[in-house]
Parts: structure tokens; sequence; C-alpha cells
């Protein structure tokens, strides 16, 4: 009987769950689960207990620093902890992978304060719904805070943030800045979108 | 294959897909509300303008599909006069968000949402010039409600057609004549009317008469005003704006 038959993707119910676990995953479909399924299938047993381990050791042990609200496997991470870095120079950042990026350049010796999001007015996020009250305790609570770096992206929500913390910071007396904005580096200035051009020529610099 | 269309639009709202992806809702002045996808928007400024941000005002280029409800979006350009500039103050973030949200709830798919499109144009050159004020945002809500249908009446009595202001006392809005009733016919006004002094009454009539460019220069209807405005907003959309939050804290 038609009615009865049943939808059946031909693989058994063990792979279907792992596909099915993988397509949840930002940018994988189906297609791409499925691809990677049976690519884990093919591997040998200790390589595939090794990434099932590291999935584990990953969701157990990684938290956020106490200090700077980073990812960290210790109540400190290995920059707020490190006395070498400049502690009263602090770069906010909108997630971990913007601090990932900085710290790929190597060009701050600061310490990192990592919001956790932006405030995005059209998605209902508000200043309560990421650390901004826990960098300003952690500003008043500091012995000397010579700088803040706001990093946050060059988007309208990185924009409104960079602004409401410039508001909060200012009656704290610390000073803050703003990473400038503009052309790329190895960027044709044809290429350049009109947004970016305006902020080029507004925040030019004298040669 | 449909033939490339355009048309300059406005970003109400934007969200990623995918790796490079973005599916953006746009107000534009020729083919009313579009829902689109733009593929390689977040990895192509060349090609889409300020890569589809929300706020962002531009010329739309797309094709529509045959099935699905989303257009393709080919490219984005600058608008053809300069674009305001809106990100460089808070208030003007909240108030132009809030507008857009509003533009969004307000307005159906249609072709006919021109009048819409143009109004928060108007709304963008203003706050870009003059900065957000209570003034602008109850301008924008009175101007768009009577875009969408909705007209307002606080110039005359809904009872009697009489001004409330004539009375010299005091006006009360019900939101379900959408409008004021004056003192001597308060009698029709049930318990939940707003009352708005004459002062505020006046205000609201000449912020609901007058093009939303002029806000910057007027009187904004107080806390009485943005109350009936938020009474009568509650009464017809299914949610409160999410951007009304942040938009409240600061004015």
């Amino acid at each position: 009987m038609a009615e009865n038959f049943k939808r059946n993707d031909g693989l058994p119910p063990a792979m279907t769950r792992l596909v099915k676990e993988l397509s949840r995953l930002p940018g994988i479909g189906e297609k791409t689960a499925s691809r990677l399924a049976f690519n884990l299938l093919n591997r040998p047993r200790d390589e595939v207990i090794a990434l099932a381990e590291a999935l584990l050791e990953m969701k157990e042990r990684i938290g956020l620093c106490g200090e700077c609200f980073g990812l960290s496997d210790a109540p400190r991470c290995p920059i707020c902890a490190d006395p070498d870095r400049e502690h009263d120079l602090i770069c906010v950042v909108e997630g971990p992978a913007d601090l990932m990026a900085i710290e790929r350049a190597r060009t701050f010796a600061g310490v990192y304060h990592v919001l956790h999001g932006a405030i995005a007015p059209l998605d209902g996020i508000g200043p309560d719904d990421i650390k901004i009250a826990e960098l300003t305790a952690r500003v008043q609570g500091a012995a000397a805070v010579r700088e803040i770096i706001i990093a946050t992206n060059a988007t309208v929500e990185g924009e409104a943030t960079a602004l409401y913390l410039a508001r909060a910071l200012k009656p704290l007396g610390v000073k803050a800045s703003r990473l400038a904005r503009g052309l790329p580096a190895g960027g044709d200035l044809e290429y350049s979108d009109s947004a970016t051009l305006t902020s080029a020529i507004s925040g030019r610099r004298e040669l | 294959m449909p033939a490339e269309e355009s048309t300059p639009a406005i970003v109400l709202r934007a969200r990623d897909y995918s790796e490079s992806d973005r599916i953006v809702t746009l107000l534009t002045r020729d083919c009313g509300k579009l829902g689109g996808i733009a593929k390689g928007a977040k990895s192509s400024r060349r090609r889409f303008e300020r890569k589809l941000e929300p706020l962002t005002h531009l010329t739309l280029f797309f094709r529509r599909r045959p099935h699905g409800d989303l257009v393709f979006i080919t490219r984005a350009e600058p608008p053809p006069a300069p674009a305001p500039i809106l990100d460089d103050d808070l208030g003007k973030i909240a108030l132009a968000s809030y507008i857009a949200e509003l533009a969004d709830a307000l307005t159906g798919e249609a072709a006919d949402s021109a009048d819409a499109y143009l109004m928060v144009a108007r709304a963008f050159d203003a706050l870009g010039r003059s900065g957000a004020s209570a003034a602008m945002r109850q301008s924008f809500e009175l101007n768009l409600l009577r875009v969408a249908g909705f007209g307002l009446e606080f110039a005359r009595c809904r009872v009697c057609g009489n001004s409330p202001s004539e009375a010299g006392a005091a006006a009360y809005f019900v939101v379900a004549r959408g409008g004021v009733v004056c003192a001597r016919c308060r009698a029709h006004a049930p318990e939940g009317a707003v009352r708005l002094s004459p002062a505020n009454a006046a205000a609201m009539a000449e912020l609901a008469g007058a093009p939303v460019e002029d806000a910057a220069r007027m009187t904004d209807a107080g806390a009485e005003g943005a109350l009936a405005l938020a009474r009568f907003l509650g009464s017809i959309l299914d949610r409160r704006l999410r951007s009304a939050a942040l938009l409240d804290s600061l004015m």
C-alpha cells in the first residue's frame, strides 16, 4: 500500500542521527553533513574517539575568564594572567573571534573585554543583554585604566554599542577611543564602497 | 530569466544566511516591500553597498524568482542623492531603528507603499540633519499612521467637531475613536482615555498636520502625547516593537 510506505533515507539510524546533529551546525546543510558523516565512518576508530573526546572536553572545560569574559579553561585566561601585558589598556570587542583576530595581528599588548554581543535595537538586544555593566564595574574596580579602545564592528550595531560605551565610560573619567575606519591595506580606491570612502576622507591624517 | 529591475530602497531588516549571504527586507519606492536574498553580500562591499546593513539607503538591483517569495538581489549601489549619516549618534541609531521597524510593521507587501518609502526616506534625511528628538518620533508616528490609513484626529473633537482648544480645557484621546474628544463631550470618553493638556493636544494637532521635515523645530506633545500614540500603536500592532526599549531609555 502506497499510503503505508514509510519514507527511508537509506541510512542506518545511527548515521541518520549523526547527519541530523551535524546539520545543526552553522553553514552545514544536509548534504555537507552526509559527506562529513561518511568521512567519519571511514576514519580509523582512534581518530573518531579523539574527535568525540575533544568535543566533550571543550564543552566540559571551556568557560569564561572571570576578568575579561573571553574563552578560558581557567578562572583567568592566559592573557589576563600574563604580567607582561599592559593591564591598564583594555580593548573592548564584541566576541571571542574578534579577540583572536586582534591577537593574530600581534600589535596589541593590552588586555581585552569581551561583550558577547552588540546593542541591536532591531533585534531587541539592549545594553543589559551584553557585558557592559561588567566593563564599567571592572573600570571602577581597577587601580588605574589608561585607555579603553572600543573595537566593535563597523556595523550599525557596532556603532550603537561604541556610542553607548562612550556615554557609559564618560562619567568614569577614563579615556575611550574607537578603531579607525577607512581603506583596508592593499585595497584599491576603485573597488571601495561609498561608505568606506566617506570614512576614509573624513578620517584622513596629515603627513 | 526574469529581467533585472531596479528601484531606490531602504533596508529595514537584515540577517546573515549561511557563510556569506544575507536575507534582507527592503522598503522600495517602486516595488513595495520586498524580501530578498543577496548571495555573497557579507564578502562583497563592491557589489553590495554597505553590505546591505539595516537603515542603509541604496539603489537596489534584483530579479524576481519564478518560485519562492524572496527576490534575487544582484547588486546594490549608492542612492541617487547622498545618504544621511545616521550612525554617528546613539539617538539617531535608536530612532532610525524604530522608524524602520514601525514602517515594517505598518506596511504590506503591495506595490503601493511608495508613500511609506518616501516617509521613511524623508524622516531619515531629517534625522541625519537635525538629530533625534521626541517631536520627530511623534511626527513620524502620526505621519506614517496617516499613510497607513489611520489618520488620527487631534484638531477636532470626534464627537462635536469643535476644536478642543476652544474650551480651553484638556482633551481626551480615545483609541477606539482614533482621535480626541473635547472636555464638553467627555462623557463619550471611556475610563482609559488619555488626558492631553491643551498645550499637548495642540502640539499633537500641529505635528499631525506638518511634514516630518518640520519636526525638528516643533514642540513635542510630552509624555501624554507619547502615551496616546503608544496606546494606539499597541491596539493595531500584535507585538511591542523591539527597538522601542532602547529608544524609550534615551528619550
